[in-house]
């Protein structure tokens, strides 16, 4: 176990010496936050359902930050590590390849939440940010959100020749799902074709349970999204688990 | 006692055959050298010898372990140096060094370490700021920290400029006397004669000679050359009075007699003085490693 941990504060380390992890999950969905909100405000309006613009936004911003890390960050790096032999190197010391996999996990996980603590704390200075909800609900819907894009992260890591195919297939499933989810824009304003495109990406119904339970409607109104991202969790982590290639 | 011991290892990639029954063994305490063109089955032969690939047959042995049942075991007793691996652009060394003390039971202290090759003072600068050479060096560093007995190096010298190969040279000498098993995997015949006890040299997945270096040459039966300038004509004469001579070249005023005798160049004095016949220049051309080299494996050495 100390040992572990070690692994995980070396990658924390390394991760946070990467500019652009760092920008992605931390700064840009301020950034966001700080442009819609100044564009839309937070006084509740009909168009939101009755909510504020921010309090509105937020759950998805969050779903957004989810994205990044699980989509971008985690499949490029493990994909790295493979294309430069570094987790061949480590099938060959007492620590085995699996430990620096799940201590990627645990280090885009924890990037993820304080990107999502900066940006409640911003949202609540700033355009005084309402949560309505359940907070045990809230925080199970995050985690249950989390590990389904993680999982698909992992899949795509563990497929990916080199980090050459793994970026592009990280951004054909990441740049659709920022826009057309519902995560950045929200869907009521988008056209019916859009709506039919964003029911078949998993992070719309990571926005839809998330903000539906940040709005304060109760967790069980969302079993059909639940199934579908516990279905995606154990599909693909079953796929990773099966195809990754550590070298 | 033997280091490791490899009985018809055999191994195959999607039905090619990548080494072919190969059976070998490593003293302990020496440095064994694998020679071998490209895709020759250097790098599979470490693999399945430390348990990275599973053998398709024959016997493995290492310390007294099955490399791949016994894998956690063996991880703490040796230390391996893996063809091209590099490691992350932003660690630095001192964090990796720190990273790999770590991981085994009882490693050895890094700072040390460091300070033997000469990298103490790079102990906090990022990989990414370090030469091929000092690269080179971090990775045998490594494989040092688990304290080994026995320390894998495949192709640790390929890229390093020749100070740099010389200074590894030295490294890994020193590792052997101090009591080390070293197995390595050169593309460099000099490095091979300068380093190794015993050299195999593989080819087409299949071990073509092994042997010190002098049975090596001795193997290859390859003639040695005497050369000397005279304006006379002697190839008959030597022809006649000698026995042992394989052929005689001659171009211009120079001769070169061919023959597997290693005291040829004495009888060869003689008959010239007892004749009378003017010579000069004589001189002995022994084959090299490289000859035997070229003639086993019946390729072009390919320049690197």
């Amino acid at each position: 176990m100390k040992r572990f941990m070690k692994v995980v504060l070396v990658e924390w380390k390394l991760n946070n010496r990467n500019f652009l992890n760092l920008f992605f999950a931390l700064v840009f969905p301020v950034m966001m936050l700080m442009l819609f909100g100044t564009m839309y405000g937070n006084e509740p309006t009909e168009f939101m359902g009755g909510f504020g613009g921010v309090d509105a936004s937020v759950p998805g911003y969050i779903c957004m930050i989810i994205a990044v890390t699980g989509l971008m960050t985690l499949p490029l790096t493990l994909s790295q590590y493979r294309e430069r032999k570094i987790l061949k190197r480590f099938m060959i010391t007492p620590v085995k390849p699996i430990e620096l996999l799940v201590s990627q996990l645990v280090v885009n996980t924890i990037t993820t939440v304080i990107g999502m603590i900066i940006l409640l704390i911003v949202g609540k200075i700033v355009f005084d940010l309402h949560f309505f909800g359940n907070i045990l609900s809230a925080i199970i819907s995050f985690f249950i959100i989390l590990l389904s894009i993680f999982s698909i992260g992992l899949l795509v890591a563990g497929l990916s020749k080199n980090v050459k195919v793994a970026t592009a297939i990280s951004y054909i499933i990441y740049f659709p799902m920022l826009f057309l989810s519902g995560a950045t824009m929200p869907l009521e304003a988008m056209p019916e074709s859009i709506v039919n495109i964003s029911k078949a990406l998993p992070l719309t119904y990571g926005v839809r349970l998330f903000k539906g339970v940040w709005l304060g409607n109760d967790f069980f109104d969302y079993t059909g999204e639940i199934f579908i991202l516990l279905g995606i969790i154990v599909i693909f982590s079953l796929l990773a688990t099966r195809f990754f290639k550590w070298e | 006692m033997k280091a490791i011991e490899v009985y018809g290892l055999k191994k195959e990639y999607n039905s090619i055959v990548a080494v072919d029954d190969i059976s070998f063994s490593v003293e302990e305490g020496s440095i064994f050298g694998m020679l071998g063109p490209n895709g020759a089955g250097k790098s599979t032969t470490i693999e399945c010898i430390i348990g990275l690939r599973k053998k398709d047959n024959g016997d493995v042995k290492i310390l007294g372990l099955d490399p791949i049942k016994d894998n956690s075991k063996l991880y703490n007793l040796i230390g391996v140096q893996l063809q091209e691996t590099s490691y992350q652009d932003k660690i630095r060394v001192s964090e990796l060094c720190d990273l790999f003390m770590s991981m085994y039971d009882e490693p050895l202290d890094y700072i040390p370490l460091l300070e033997r090759f000469g990298l103490l003072e790079k102990k906090k600068n990022y990989m990414s700021e370090l030469s091929g050479g000092q690269r080179q060096k971090i990775a045998i560093i490594l494989a040092l920290i688990a304290n080994p007995k026995i320390v894998f190096l495949d192709e640790l010298t390929t890229g390093l400029d020749p100070k740099a190969r010389r200074e590894m040279w030295k490294c890994i000498r020193e590792l052997r006397d101090e009591g080390r098993t070293i197995f390595m995997t050169t593309h460099y015949l000099e490095e091979a004669e300068y380093l190794c006890d015993e050299i195999c040299i593989i080819n087409n997945g299949e071990i073509v000679a092994i042997d010190n270096i002098s049975g090596i040459i001795d193997r290859a039966n390859i003639d040695i050359i005497v050369s000397f300038e005279t304006k006379e004509e002697v190839a008959s004469l030597i022809k006649e009075n000698i026995t042992g001579v394989s052929k005689i070249e001659r171009l211009n005023n120079m001769v070169k007699v061919y023959s597997k005798r290693d005291d040829i160049i004495s009888d060869i004095v003689i008959l010239l003085r007892n004749k009378n016949i003017d010579y000069s220049r004589i001189d002995v051309i022994r084959p090299t490693l490289e000859d035997a080299y070229l003639k086993l494996t019946g390729k072009e050495w390919e320049v690197k």
